[in-house]
């Protein structure tokens, strides 16, 4: 073998052997917070709602939907900034192979979750249940990122799939909420429990055990 | 003209090259991790793992305070030193040999 296929063929198996090994965050830590604070303070008001009419609060038509894509809108934006800062720091393009690797996987669950949600919201007026499909799907999405991911995002991943299907079983067994004139704020309440409570812990945990930062694949 | 006695012999040895890329990459890892992803035996693994730890580009450390003892392994400052010159050398190879 030349000198030049040596070469090539050390380099070919660093790259090959860095692209198995690289880890991609495609969740931000301060972005999932923002998330988070947004999501309880969003189930928080309508807990305070359901307290000063002792009861679930009012009725509210397509606000829950907007209230809750509206923090999703925010928050996706603010976690493609941050992405795109520390890409811009390690000198990478935002759009990496990473990236792209994070998208094709966490893509499908998405879409089935977004448009099984809205499609329970829209049409079938089932708040809880939509937003169990939400909880559900985004914890498969997290999931299908696993062999890259980062053990915390993996972590978080099974808490929001297992927490989903739990509270799919007590919603399911318990009629008394499945009667209810309307179900926003139980809904509101799971997606401040999961979204909300879920992200904040998991930010606090990667700023905890943040490390140094270890030598990053050329592109 | 590249002086190929630049390349580091140690890191040269292909599977050390393995070993520095992974460690490189991701930072830390245990040594079941290394074995798994590079399909290596116990023994072969140790030896490249001693070689690259007497060169002193890889430590070791051991956490003993699980139920099991983890051992994990780590690119040294001179171990991410010589990794960067070992490829900036190679990649100056193949500009050498492919101008234009």
């Amino acid at each position: 073998m030349s000198t030049k296929q040596d070469a090539l063929e050390h380099l070919r198996v660093i790259r090959s052997l860095m692209e198995k090994a690289h880890i991609y965050r495609a969740i931000s830590a301060p972005a999932a917070g923002l998330g988070g604070v947004l999501a309880i303070a969003a189930a928080g008001l309508t807990g305070w709602q359901m307290m000063q009419k002792g009861g679930l609060p009012e009725r509210e038509g397509d606000t829950f939907l907007w209230q809750w894509l509206v923090i999703l809108a925010v928050t996706g934006v603010v976690n493609v900034i941050l992405l795109a800062r520390e890409a811009a720091r390690r000198g990478q393009p935002l759009v990496s192979d990473g990236m792209r690797m994070a998208l094709k996987a966490i893509l499908p669950p998405l879409l089935v979750g977004g448009v099984l949600g809205v499609g329970l919201i829209v049409h079938l007026d089932n708040h809880v249940m939509a937003v169990l499909v939400w909880v559900v799907c985004y914890g498969l999405a997290l999931l299908a990122t696993a062999s890259f991911s980062p053990r915390s995002l993996v972590r978080l991943g099974w808490v929001f799939t297992l927490l989903g299907l739990v509270l799919f079983w007590a919603w399911a067994a318990n009629g008394d909420i499945r009667m209810m004139p309307h179900d926003e704020g139980p809904a509101a309440l799971i997606m401040g429990l999961t979204f909300g409570l879920c992200h904040l812990a998991y930010a606090g945990a990667v700023f905890l055990s943040r490390k140094p930062e270890a030598v990053t694949a050329r592109e | 003209m590249i002086d190929f006695d630049q390349l580091d012999k140690t890191i040269h040895e292909k599977s050390r090259l393995s070993i520095m890329t992974l460690l490189s990459t991701r930072g830390e890892w245990a040594f079941q991790d290394l074995k798994a992803e590079l399909g290596m035996s116990d023994g072969n693994l140790i030896t490249h793992l001693r070689t690259l730890g007497t060169a002193g580009y890889v430590q070791e450390s051991r956490d003993d305070s699980g139920t099991r003892p983890r051992t994990t392994y780590a690119v040294t400052p001179a171990g991410t030193k010589a990794f960067k010159s070992y490829v900036d050398v190679l990649e100056a190879i193949v500009k050498a040999m492919n101008p234009g």
